[in-house]
């Protein structure tokens, strides 16, 4: 009685372990997660999907005036069943949408990944106010089904405002 | 000391350090019921191991 009782306390720790092993895997590893990947001038940033969780979920990168800037989303299906889903990327600058970048559907088989890439061409988007010493932003927002999720880059100036003359 | 508790912790180790591994990759996906499930669990696991040590008259 004493052994079978004894037995049960194991048992049930073992079940508690084999419980949390059961969470992680199915509560922290299934599911959809994206990440993506910003190359500016010779550095590359990756946005892990985590980032995406946390309630600070805007993303801000710098790039230079004339740079080209390559992104690439990727979409890891870590589930038993085919993911299905439609991924669309637009420039914001102020409120207003300036680009449609991409429209592209998706189809990923289970446990794999897909990926959609595009570059950005700050020459193309620079608006008409804007000085070459003058900085500016916008934001790069990229929606699949019901999340978004949102890049802010920051164009810095060609060259440094001139010094301010000292009248004596 | 007995062959059998070397294995027992040997054992353990290995499950903690299984736990340990899963929870430091796949902890910052887990939702807020999930880790509150975890932490449960967790607790609970220590707490029948020790009763079933205590029952060995450790």
């Amino acid at each position: 009685m004493a052994t079978r009782r004894r037995n049960l306390f194991l048992y049930l720790a073992l079940a508690c372990f084999i419980g949390i092993i059961a969470i992680f895997i199915g509560d922290g590893y299934l599911g959809v997660y994206d990440a993506l990947y910003i190359t500016a001038g010779e550095r590359e940033e990756t946005i892990e999907p985590d980032f995406w969780q946390r309630e600070d979920w805007v993303w801000s990168t710098g790039v230079n005036q004339g740079e080209r800037v390559f992104f690439r989303y990727e979409v890891d299906n870590r589930q038993f069943s085919r993911y299905s889903g439609n991924v669309e990327v637009s420039v914001w600058r102020m409120q207003e949408r300036v680009l449609n970048l991409a429209s592209q559907p998706i189809a990923i088989a289970p446990f794999d990944k897909g990926q959609v890439e595009w570059i950005i061409d700050t020459t193309e988007l620079k608006p008409g106010d804007i000085l070459s010493e003058q900085s500016y932003q916008f934001s790069v927002i990229i929606t699949r089904e019901a999340i978004e999720r949102k890049v802010i880059l920051h164009v810095n100036p060609l060259t440094l405002p001139k010094p301010p003359v000292r009248v004596s | 000391m007995k062959l059998e508790y070397i294995l027992f912790g040997f054992g353990i180790l290995l499950c903690l350090s299984g736990v340990g591994y899963l929870a430091a990759e796949y902890v910052k996906y887990l939702s807020d019921i999930g880790k509150m499930g975890s932490l449960l669990l967790a607790v609970g696991m220590f707490a029948f191991m020790g009763k079933y040590f205590e029952s060995l008259g450790w």
